[in-house]
């Protein structure tokens, strides 16, 4: 499995994706930086999280992220359809639950990883320069385990909210549908109406989590005897 | 000779609709099979379900002796295939191409890569990326990958699909080397006859879905020389004159109700004297010449 991992990154340029994270990174990084002081006289960010600076990085992080692992399902696993080289893929004499999870790992592994890395970046930044943009940093605690265990399980949890999006786009056999499907993801795990949210919400995202199971469950579901189109 | 490949009442419905239906392909190891028909004829159904791509309605393939299953990936190994027109990683250059197809294949033998593309005439192309690569090129990539990791059975769908006349020569020389050099047993399918008719050892016409002849290309050459064609009402007693009286050994019993006659050395006057005094009724005589064009477009022919 780690082979078939590795060589659908290698075959995705996993590197031209990197370089998107880290470009995504930065830019959410200036851009938390210059609203530092508007965020903190923002009422409503007090829904996404008790620091301010935690929910806000939070809140543009998962954001960017579920629709990059839209947009990655899109090209690994839609795209693959569409353009007809999971053909080829399945000429292989390898399961084709194995390569369909291979590229689903892929897809999960390289996000969870960025959107870590992402969010300890932009929180190590925003330390950094705490005292001169004058910024209350209190819930940014790199020494504290929660901090890193929220962070971890927030990851996962978000990315993993990203899957409901593959099956839409595989039914459609459009990757445009998985990357619009991940917009509204988006917006219903990410945005408010006034002070109303469902960040934070846990059965809620429980209930997320349960369909993003299922969907990943039908995008394998009887791949084996499912003639390709 | 071993049957590498059969299928048995092979039949794919989709919509109600029979793509193919009842089809019986038996291809002996180490031969080329020329898989003919026109277009739509039901020849790239077959071929997606003889490669595991699509299941059978009902029906079975067999390979290497061995049943296929939705779940039979080992035989995979043994195979290569182009089905329809190939597809790659148009971002990577055609020898990443087939160094990702030997890490997927779990073939590992050096310096394979460069023969392929060797092969296939590809060399100097071989760093070029392959959206860059004309639909000939790209072909011919298809073929370079299909033999890549040296599989005992060749599927290919359409081969010379966007070749021109020296690359559909080249590709029949060099199926005919892989043939003889490699032991591969190849199966080709093609609407062009003359594409295949050289270099084939057997050839299935297939037509409307339903199997209407295989064929060796032996019984082919026969066909090709003129023949008389006698219709008796008794044909065991003539098949019995034939061989007894007039000597004759080049002659077959066709289609349960005539018997074609390929001995140079007897008239049609000889025949009806023989036959007569020996008191079989001849319902019908006469000489015939068909070549192989007539013959396949005989069965392919719209009713």
């Amino acid at each position: 499995m780690l082979k078939l991992i590795r060589l659908e990154w290698k075959k995705n340029r996993i590197g031209k994706y990197i370089c998107k994270a880290v470009i995504m990174t930065a830019i959410i990084t200036l851009m938390i930086a210059a609203m530092a002081g508007e965020l903190e006289s923002v009422e409503t960010m007090t829904a996404y999280g008790t620091s301010m600076m935690t929910a806000s990085v939070n809140l543009f992080v998962n954001m960017a992220y579920i629709i990059m692992t839209g947009v990655m399902l899109s090209i690994f696993i839609v795209g693959a359809y569409e353009k007809k080289t999971i053909h080829l893929m399945f000429s292989y004499p390898i399961s084709r639950k194995k390569i369909l999870a291979s590229k689903m790992l892929a897809v999960w592994i390289f996000n969870v990883a960025a959107m870590i890395a992402s969010k300890t970046f932009v929180c190590a930044v925003l330390l950094l320069v705490r005292p001169l943009l004058g910024i209350d940093a209190a819930g940014i605690a790199f020494g504290a385990p929660d901090f890193w265990l929220d962070m971890v399980l927030g990851s996962a949890a978000m990315v993993s909210i990203s899957y409901i999006a593959l099956p839409v786009g595989l039914l459609m056999k459009s990757s445009k549908a998985t990357i619009v499907a991940a917009v509204v993801i988006t917006f219903m795990t990410q945005g408010n109406i006034g002070s109303a949210t469902l960040v934070n919400n846990v059965p809620f995202y429980g209930m997320l989590l349960v369909i993003a199971a299922w969907a990943a469950f039908l995008s394998v579901h009887r791949v084996e005897v499912r003639d390709l189109p | 000779m071993q049957n590498i490949l059969e299928t048995h009442q092979l039949t794919k419905t989709i919509n109600k609709k029979d793509l193919v239906k009842n089809v019986d392909i038996h291809v002996r190891k180490g031969e080329i099979y020329g898989f003919l028909g026109p277009n739509g004829a039901g020849k790239t159904t077959v071929m997606k379900m003889v490669t595991n791509l699509w299941k059978p309605t009902s029906g079975t393939v067999e390979l290497f002796g061995e049943t296929l299953t939705p779940t039979s990936y080992a035989v995979l190994k043994r195979m290569g295939s182009i089905i329809e027109f190939p597809q790659f990683y148009d971002h990577m250059s055609g020898q990443e191409n087939l160094q990702l197809h030997c890490e997927y294949m779990g073939y590992c033998m050096p310096g394979c890569v460069e023969e392929s593309l060797a092969l296939l005439g590809l060399s100097d192309a071989a760093g070029k990326k392959v959206k860059e690569y004309s639909l000939g090129m790209r072909q011919r990539l298809g073929i370079a990958r299909a033999v890549l990791c040296r599989p005992e059975l060749l599927v290919l769908d359409e081969p010379t699909n966007g070749l021109d006349p020296a690359g559909m020569k080249q590709l029949r020389d060099l199926f005919r080397r892989l043939c003889v050099e490699y032991g591969m047993t190849i199966v080709i399918s093609s609407h062009i006859l003359t594409e295949v008719e050289s270099i084939a050892d057997t050839i299935g016409i297939i037509h409307h879905g339903i199997m209407r002849e295989e064929i060796s290309m032996k019984e082919i050459s026969e066909r090709n020389t003129e023949y008389i064609e006698l219709a008796a009402a008794d044909l065991t007693r003539a098949a019995y004159v034939l061989n007894e009286q007039l000597h004759l050994r080049n002659f077959k019993v066709f289609d349960g109700e005539h018997i074609r006659i390929y001995d140079g050395g007897v008239t049609t006057g000889d025949l009806t004297r023989a036959l007569t005094q020996q008191g079989v009724e001849i319902l019908a005589i006469g000489r015939k010449s068909e070549r192989l064009e007539d013959y396949f477009l005989n069965l392919t022919r719209e009713e």
